[in-house]
């Protein structure tokens, strides 16, 4: 080896012999020598620097005084105190999605008709109840020539009624609610 | 020399027992972080001789060591929640201890007093004997005229006796920058001395 060693092998070199190879470049190399040298010395002199030892109550003082000036300190917030903001637009905005996504979607045309089970058909199509409009406008007062309806229909038997209902419903093309 | 890693002795020096198990300490530090001040008050109790060394060392004079101290502990109470547990406390609480010093000498005393990055070599007398009390005042002084990152490592490295990752992981560096930078240190801090004492290191 004939470079010198670097900086960072010398402090291995310091500190716990390193390589035979290091060592003998060390012994051959008056140069690292004199480096590693100057380290030990460095080292010898930092252990040398105590610090000096403060009087026995000092620590129990300083507990009490980083103690008092915690306490005195504003509450803490929660590490997760910064998403509380976030959260509660989060959950408005869930609120908000979900009473959209949940709600029926809004009336058109084709829902305005009535589905297949229901047993009234839509206003402008129930003839029956153009008929009872007629009679309440007077329009077909006279259909039973001078009878009222009330009494016609108390007449009739029960095959004049089912033959009455028949004739009033009107028969609808198939697939037609 | 304060050489015994403090980070397992309890607050009156004497080594630590079952309570500076990293089991026991991560419980400590979970009840801090739940924001309970009675648990805070162990881990001071358990590293204040550390950070006031550390301290110290840097600022080399007991009532600076003493208000960065505090404040150190101050930092940590506040940033405790932050704690992730991804290195030792000790290592995170360093770390504050160390930029909490660096920031307090930026404030106070000029770069301008540093050691340039590598010293001349004085050319100057031989060595000469101090009183033990002298010589470490003298010492400490030299340590405090070292490049930041040569200081930081030196006394992490020969007074903390941290490991070379550890240092690396305090001073945000790398295993290798810190054995260079603890060299350069050490053959700095000898030519410092010689420098002071007027003798040819």
């Amino acid at each position: 080896m004939s470079a010198h060693l670097s900086d960072q092998t010398m402090t291995d070199v310091l500190e716990s012999g390193g390589s035979p190879i290091e060592w003998a470049h060390v012994a051959s190399c008056a140069a690292c020598r004199s480096r590693l040298e100057e380290a030990r010395a460095g080292r010898e002199l930092a252990s040398k620097a105590e610090v000096p030892e403060p009087p026995g109550l000092y620590w129990e003082a300083l507990r009490r005084n980083v103690s008092r000036r915690i306490a005195e300190e504003p509450p803490r917030r929660s590490r997760w105190a910064w998403l509380a903001p976030l959260a509660a637009v989060t959950a408005v905005v869930v609120v908000i999605a979900v009473s959209l996504v949940g709600r029926p979607p809004a009336p058109s045309e084709s829902a305005l008709l009535l589905p297949a089970w229901s047993a009234l058909p839509p206003v402008e199509d129930d003839d029956g109840l153009a008929m009872v409009g007629g009679l309440a406008d007077g329009e077909l007062a006279n259909w039973d020539e001078g009878r009222g309806l009330g009494a016609f229909v108390a007449g009739l038997s029960d095959e004049e009624s089912e033959a009455l209902v028949a004739a009033l419903r009107v028969e609808r093309p198939e697939g037609e609610l | 020399m304060d050489t015994t890693p403090s980070s397992v002795l309890t607050a009156d020096g004497a080594p630590a027992e079952a309570s500076a198990a990293p089991d026991a300490e991560r419980q400590v530090i979970e009840a801090c972080q739940r924001g309970e001040r009675e648990a805070f008050d162990q881990l001071v109790v358990r590293y204040q001789r550390d950070i006031y060394r550390l301290c110290y060392r840097y600022l080399n004079n007991h009532e600076d060591a003493n208000d960065v101290t505090q404040e150190v502990f101050l930092k940590a109470w506040r940033g405790i929640g932050r704690f992730r547990g991804k290195s030792a406390f000790s290592t995170w609480l360093y770390r504050i201890g160390v930029n909490a010093c660096l920031n307090f000498r930026a404030a106070r005393r000029p770069v301008a007093h540093e050691l340039p990055e590598m010293l001349a070599d004085p050319g100057m007398g031989a060595a000469q004997r101090v009183e033990k009390a002298q010589r470490a005042a003298q010492v400490r002084e030299a340590v405090s005229r070292l490049p930041e990152k040569q200081r930081a490592t030196l006394i992490l490295k020969i007074y903390h006796e941290l490991t070379h990752r550890e240092v690396a992981q305090v001073l945000g560096s790398t295993v290798g920058t810190v054995k260079a930078n603890l060299f350069h240190a050490l053959g700095n801090l000898r030519k410092l001395v010689a420098a002071d004492e007027g003798v040819k290191p």
